[in-house]
């Protein structure tokens, strides 16, 4: 019995943080209505304020909603029997995909970057990325194809940076500018870490990647209609 | 609920116990009294499982093939290359074979059974099916060429896999297959691999026959 009713509240609650992850990821964190939520999600007020007590927290909960999900699919995609520098590559772009496409993930990074600075959310799930990145780029010293004198953290931190620098300079809505901004940095910043006889190698693996990411990314917008 | 596991104990003893026997001394040689004895079971638990020694061998075939099927499909999705994924895969599957004994033994089972099996015919209609997904992908992305024929491909690439893994498990006991699946590819690439990519999917390979495999670090 008390199971069923749990279950239920689950499914509401994930039923709020999935209309909550629509505004926000359309609209800056100011502008979110609470009531808009409501009415999306259909849920009564009473229900939004038993599993969320303020529109802060619920930001919050979206936030480390998707820092969940986007540690499953790091799991899976370093699990996959490719090198170090190929699954940083990888991630770069998986990442890219759902930021352009899924309202969850871009309204988490959005949110991030918004409400994260000021409760040491930001510091706490960047670490989570740099130490994955990290990793992966200490398995490819390993194998070559990144160069020994390389820091793995200063990368990884560098390849963060990059990316989240790169969603303020771009437009996330025109997928095709904003992958092929995303391979431009790339390919910008490969040389100053990768083997240089692999570099051609990794600028072949890397415009491979754009061409399947333009076709895989469906805008949020086009989306959502 | 003990029962049931007790049960499920049971049958899996009598799997790991055929598993063992087919990869040392072949199909033919393990008769199921090798198999009660070897699993420590009465005849009686072991028909209560399997009706003959052919339905022992269907189930061996069904787990070892999923292992196999799984492998390969873990080994890329659509934002990779399909011909980066084909390629991946055949080494995935490679690693899979070496590392787990009821995929080795499924293979074996495989090259006795072939078409007589209902279990058997249906995993080569399997394999061919994923295989060509890929292959039509591949030659969507311009990686595979368009004026070969595809189904050719498909049919090239299955057999000289099934190929190697033949003569691997018998001239090595299966331990080159990961080579043996390499030179094939290297033959075979340049008469399917688009001009333009064949120099990538050269290096790709060079990689990935380079790397050891994760099983067997």
């Amino acid at each position: 019995m008390t199971e069923q009713v749990d279950r239920r509240a689950d499914a509401t609650r994930l039923q709020i943080l999935q209309a909550a992850a629509h505004q926000f990821a359309t609209r800056p964190y100011s502008q979110v209505n609470l009531d808009d939520i409501l009415a999306s999600a259909d849920v009564t007020k009473g229900a939004l304020y038993f599993h969320f007590r303020s529109k802060h927290a619920l930001a919050t909960a979206v936030i480390e909603h998707r820092a969940e999900h986007g540690w499953v699919e790091f799991g899976q995609l370093s699990t996959r029997g490719r090198a170090g520098l190929e699954t940083m590559i990888d991630l770069a772009y998986l990442i890219a995909v759902s930021d352009i496409g899924e309202a969850e993930a871009r309204a988490g990074l959005n949110l991030l970057e918004s409400i994260g600075r000021f409760d040491g959310l930001q510091a706490k799930l960047l670490d989570v990325w740099v130490i994955g990145f990290a990793a992966m780029a200490r398995r490819a010293i390993a194998e070559g194809d990144v160069v020994d004198r390389i820091d793995p953290e200063h990368a990884a931190r560098l390849l963060v940076s990059m990316y989240l620098g790169l969603r303020q300079t771009s437009n996330l809505d025109e997928p095709e500018s904003y992958i092929g901004d995303l391979e431009s940095l790339w390919m910008l910043v490969l040389p100053g870490f990768a083997n240089p006889e692999r570099l051609a190698y990794f600028a072949g693996f890397i415009r491979r990647r754009s061409a399947l990411a333009v076709k895989n990314a469906i805008p949020l917008r086009a989306n959502n209609l | 609920m003990v029962r049931q596991a007790r049960s499920e104990a049971t049958r899996r003893r009598i799997i790991d116990s055929a598993v063992d026997l087919i990869n040392e001394i072949g199909y033919p040689a393990s008769g199921l009294a090798d198999i009660i004895e070897r699993a420590e079971l009465t005849k009686g638990a072991l028909y209560y499982h399997f009706e003959s020694k052919e339905a022992v061998a269907t189930a061996i075939i069904e787990e070892g093939i999923d292992t196999i099927l799984n492998a390969f499909r873990s080994a890329g999705g659509p934002s990779s290359p399909a011909m980066e994924n084909i390629v991946l895969g055949l080494f995935v599957i490679a690693d899979a074979i070496k590392a787990d004994a009821v995929a080795q033994a499924s293979c074996r089972l495989l090259r006795t059974f072939g078409g007589f099996n209902p279990a058997a015919k249906a995993t080569y209609v399997v394999l061919l099916d994923h295989l060509a997904e890929r292959v039509a992908s591949a030659v969507e992305q311009r990686d595979l060429r368009p004026d070969v024929d595809a189904e050719a491909i498909v049919a090239t690439l299955m057999a000289s896999m099934l190929g190697a893994e033949l003569v691997s498990s018998a001239l090595a006991d299966g331990r080159d297959l990961r080579r043996r699946f390499a030179l094939n590819l290297e033959i075979l690439m340049p008469a399917i691999v688009t001009e333009e990519s064949l120099g990538y999917y050269r290096e790709f390979l060079a990689r990935q026959s380079m790397r050891i495999s994760p099983s067997n670090p």
